[in-house]
């Protein structure tokens, strides 16, 4: 069966524990990059965070970015960022500048709409912000994001247990730091939208992963006395993998059409920002809930008593786990014998899912 | 479900989704769309920290009436949001500016003395005719001898102030009979800088005057209103709740010498802890307003009670009027007990509300106003926006298109997936697209909710959330076929298992998009609304419409037979269990 087959019935073998240390060291890339960009170039923040004015409407003139720099250039603002666009086959401008008197932004809309041809000042789109604006909307997507996260983990304590809780927040974190990175990489303009529809997403993203936690806490109650929790891990990523990959795809389809159709094509640009935030908050939230999550509870869950039992007795008897068609280079059983219980030192904690089994 | 059960619920849903449809259509019962898909001026105003909610709501009053003064503006939404913002709205405004004049500024309150009273007449406009009928009566040179009469009354030296009272309620009887319908000239009467407001005129729209704002102080030619109060000249203002007319000195107080002001419920009759200042009904307790000035304003208080007290009581001229924005709030007259030696001193003062009507809320009312005269002179403004008609247009265009392609989209993979099942979903789309269409017309035209382009955006987003739901269930029946139950038992029992997941799913979901509408502001409202009702629609989608339209689609040929059929969506039983 080829792969799409196999992913289609659920049959897919993969080694998501085996194989973590790929996935981890790809992470941790991702992670160095995202910071590194983030501490050099900073993120792009749109007028709404700095405060100032933009201006931006139709070109009938089909004026040069050099006229309107000209036209801007009068009135002494030679530092605003002009961009000339272009959409459905429409030429258009915008004009980006640092807060001004609203005498002076009068006097630029005027000089701009001379050079680009629109007699009917109104036509012309403006946007004033206060430097104070954007902090108190971000501030209140903080709150939000707070208490959010603090409902979120607390069901998750309930419903799971505590170091899946902690984990999805590490994923989440995860994601922020890799949405922030490439925004901080490709320049895009971060606006109160994106800092919200970021947000939102991560909120759908943190369900993923309990979606694949709660299947592992489901199989765990079924065979944690017959199998490894690598392999259990492993079984229910499998087991979910097909579903993420829909509902991420399904999910991106609708967001793409939005990016790609409504905002390149149409040139609809707040669109673009809600458009853009949610396309990177998918897809890292897909990936980070597979390849990251989900392993790392396997390596800290081994550490308990339970699975260290496990794993020993299965060893004796030399039972292969399920699913663990790995190369003995990848996981060196001794090692991991020997250097986990030394790692954790003194007397190991008692196994937690007993209580499951009264 | 029994195919009875399911043929029911599938045609009432089709029937209700889409018929509904079709009856807002027909209608013409649209979404209400936001200022960003139509075009509009919108401004986000911020109070200082610490500001009351009353008097934001007060600020919201008079900006409405502002606003709607303007004449130009459809269906303005002013309303209060967050903590101590007022978010504009004003779809379709054409002029930019004179929107920014209406709501940038705080309303003006001032403390006047008054000078005279009439009822129903303006006391210029009295003065006026007066002048008229002496002109017609007398020579050229009483005219001006008269005319000055005329002025020194407004100044507040008139000794005729009672006659003059009385005399109105009759004069303008006489001239609406009598008299041409043209309105007595006010010019003779105008005491010096008092000029005729220069309105718009109906026959000449090119030659625009210059805005009311710009000619501080001047007078409606006709009614002998003030229509734009500027507090260093005299004004002659209504008080719209008694319908008293007064002529009126410049401020002596002014909104930003006060303190505070609070509605108290006095048990002495007048010892709240402030001097008296306002009619005293005697009773056992009565409602009060407890002013409160800061050191400026107390001085300026001290020396303007004494300069009132000096007239004897139940004179006019004892009366103090609360203006604010051009209206008369109330008129209180300074107690007898003060006298013009010692005035009211300390800062201190009450205003009692006097037994008639509802003094409780009279008393709220007022120190309401108070207060929200003592906030600085404008908001500040974080957010100004005009957004042209053609930009916005262009905007709701390219949300459509995306809407749709993303809309067909996810039918088309659905459709490769799942077969038969993709189908389910391709209907169901239309009934959930159908229903939001219905629900946002509804809203729009019953609450006034807009559709904004961030809403749009929440809406395409949450077409791929609804695909989730399909998925969920469709991979269940798939799980529920492997582990060796027959297609129609899998399709049953299956949703009852996904739809505990599907629904836990969309609470958290709905959890978020409430939480990010109750804490969030301006645009980003509009995106959690339209997720939130999403993902209701989405629930009842999944029960009303996928459950019965997957169970009888189950019972066809296409659940066992062909290529497009159930079966070859989701499998047969496994041969060997792991």
């Amino acid at each position: 069966m080829n792969l799409a087959r196999r992913l289609y019935w659920g049959t897919t073998h993969f080694d998501f524990v085996g194989r973590r240390r790929r996935w981890f060291m790809l992470s941790a890339a991702l992670m160095v990059v995202s910071a590194l960009a983030l501490g050099i170039r900073g993120l792009n923040l749109s007028v709404d965070f700095i405060g100032g004015s933009v201006i931006q409407g139709k070109n009938p003139a089909e004026a040069s970015l050099s006229e309107i720099r000209g036209a801007l250039g009068r009135l002494g603002l030679a530092g605003a960022k002009v961009q000339i666009t272009e959409a459905a086959g429409e030429k258009g401008f915008r004009v980006q500048t640092g807060e001004l008197t609203p005498d002076l932004e009068d006097r630029m809309v005027a000089a701009v709409a001379a050079v680009v041809g629109i007699d009917d000042l109104d036509e012309i789109s403006r946007q004033t912000v206060g430097p104070t604006f954007g902090r108190q909307v971000t501030e209140a997507a903080m709150r939000a994001l707070v208490v959010f996260l603090i409902l979120v983990s607390l069901y998750m304590w309930w419903r799971l247990e505590w170091k899946m809780a902690l984990l999805a927040l590490v994923g989440l974190g995860h994601d922020l730091l890799l949405a922030a990175g490439i925004y901080a990489l490709v320049g895009f303009e971060v606006t109160p939208a994106t800092v919200i529809a970021l947000l939102t997403i991560l909120g759908y993203s943190l369900f993923d992963t309990v979606v694949v936690f709660d299947k592992i806490r489901e199989n765990i109650s079924e065979r944690s006395d017959r199998q490894t929790l690598s392999a259990i891990v492993n079984m229910s990523v499998n087991q979910v993998l097909m579903r993420s990959i829909n509902t991420s795809f399904t999910s991106l389809l609708p967001i793409g059409s939005l990016l790609f159709i409504g905002s390149a094509l149409l040139g609809a640009t707040t669109l673009r920002e809600f458009a853009l935030a949610l396309f990177i908050g998918v897809a890292a939230g897909t990936y980070s809930s597979i390849f990251l999550c989900a392993e790392l509870l396997a390596v800290w869950k081994e550490r308990e008593e339970h699975w260290q039992r496990i794993r020993r007795r299965l060893g004796r008897k030399g039972v292969e786990d399920e699913y663990a068609a790995r190369e003995p280079e990848i996981i060196p059983e001794p090692e991991a014998a020997a250097a986990l219980p030394a790692a954790t030192g003194a007397v190991p904690r008692p196994p937690r899912k007993r209580r499951r089994h009264r | 479900m029994s195919r009875r059960a399911a043929l029911i619920t599938l045609a009432l849903t089709l029937l209700v989704s889409w018929g509904s449809l079709v009856v807002t259509q027909v209608l013409g019962v649209r979404p209400k769309l936001g200022l960003d898909l139509r075009g509009g001026f919108s401004v986000l105003l911020e109070a200082p920290d610490g500001t009351d909610p009353d008097v934001l709501e007060k600020a919201a009053e008079i900006m409405r009436r502002r606003i709607e003064a303007l004449g130009d503006v459809q269906e303005p939404e002013i309303a209060v949001t967050g903590l101590r913002s007022i978010e504009v709205q004003l779809p379709g405004v054409t002029s930019r500016q004179r929107a920014l004049d209406a709501v940038g500024k705080i309303g003006q309150l001032a403390f006047r003395p008054v000078l005279e009273v009439s009822l129903g007449i303006s006391p210029l406009l009295a003065a006026a005719i007066q002048h008229e009928q002496s002109t017609t009566t007398t020579t050229d040179a009483t005219t001006t001898t008269s005319g000055e009469g005329a002025t020194t009354t407004t100044s507040g030296e008139g000794a005729t102030t009672t006659t003059s009272g009385e005399t109105t309620t009759t004069v303008p009887a006489t001239t609406t009979t009598t008299a041409p319908p043209t309105p007595p000239d006010l010019t003779p009467v105008l005491p010096p800088g008092i000029a005729i407001c220069v309105v718009d005129d109906p026959d000449d729209p090119d030659d625009a005057p210059p805005p009311l704002s710009d000619q501080p102080g001047c007078v409606d030619g006709t009614l002998g209103i003030t229509l734009s109060d500027d507090p260093t000249k005299e004004a002659w203002l209504a008080d719209p709740r008694t319908g008293e007319v007064f002529a009126l000195a410049p401020a002596r107080v002014l909104g930003g010498d006060l303190a505070d002001a609070q509605p108290d419920f006095s048990q002495s009759g007048g010892g709240a802890g402030g001097v008296p200042f306002g009619v005293s009904t005697g009773g056992v307790g009565e409602w009060v307003v407890s002013l409160e000035f800061n050191r400026e304003g107390a001085a300026k208080f001290e020396q303007v009670t004494k300069e009132l007290a000096a007239y004897s009581p139940g004179d006019p001229r004892r009366r103090f009027a609360i203006v604010l924005d051009g209206l008369v709030q109330s008129a209180p007259q300074i107690s007898p007990e003060i006298g013009p030696d010692t005035g009211i001193s300390g800062g201190r003062a009450v205003i009692t509300m006097g037994t008639g009507g509802n003094p409780e809320q009279a008393a709220r009312d007022l120190s309401v106003v108070l207060r929200y005269g003592a906030l600085p002179v404008a908001f500040e403004q974080p957010s100004v926006q005009s957004v042209s008609a053609t930009l916005g247009a262009d905007s709701l265009q390219a949300g459509l298109a995306a809407g749709l392609a993303g809309l067909g989209l996810v039918a088309l993979a659905m459709l490769a997936y799942y077969r038969a099942l993709g189908l389910v979903n391709l209907v169901g789309l239309t009934v959930f697209a159908s229903l939001l269409l219905v629900i946002f017309s509804l809203l729009g035209e019953t609450q006034g909710v807009s559709l904004t382009l961030a809403g749009v955006a929440g809406i395409i987003v949450s077409i791929g959330i609804t695909a989730d739901s399909y998925i969920l269930y469709f991979e269940r029946i798939k799980e529920e076929v492997s582990a060796g139950r027959s297609l129609r038992a899998a399709i049953d029992h299956g949703f009852g298992r996904a739809f505990r997941t599907i629904f836990a799913a969309n609470v958290v979901a709905l959890a978020a998009a409430a939480l990010l509408f109750m804490l969030a502001v301006g645009a980003v409202k509009g995106f959690a609304l339209a997720l939130g009702i999403a993902t209701v629609v989405n629930v009842l989608v999944a029960r009303i419409f996928t459950q019965p339209a997957v169970a009888l689609l189950g019972m066809t040929p296409l659940g066992e037979r062909g290529w497009f059929s159930i079966r070859r969506a989701v499998g047969t039983a496994r041969e060997e269990t792991a």
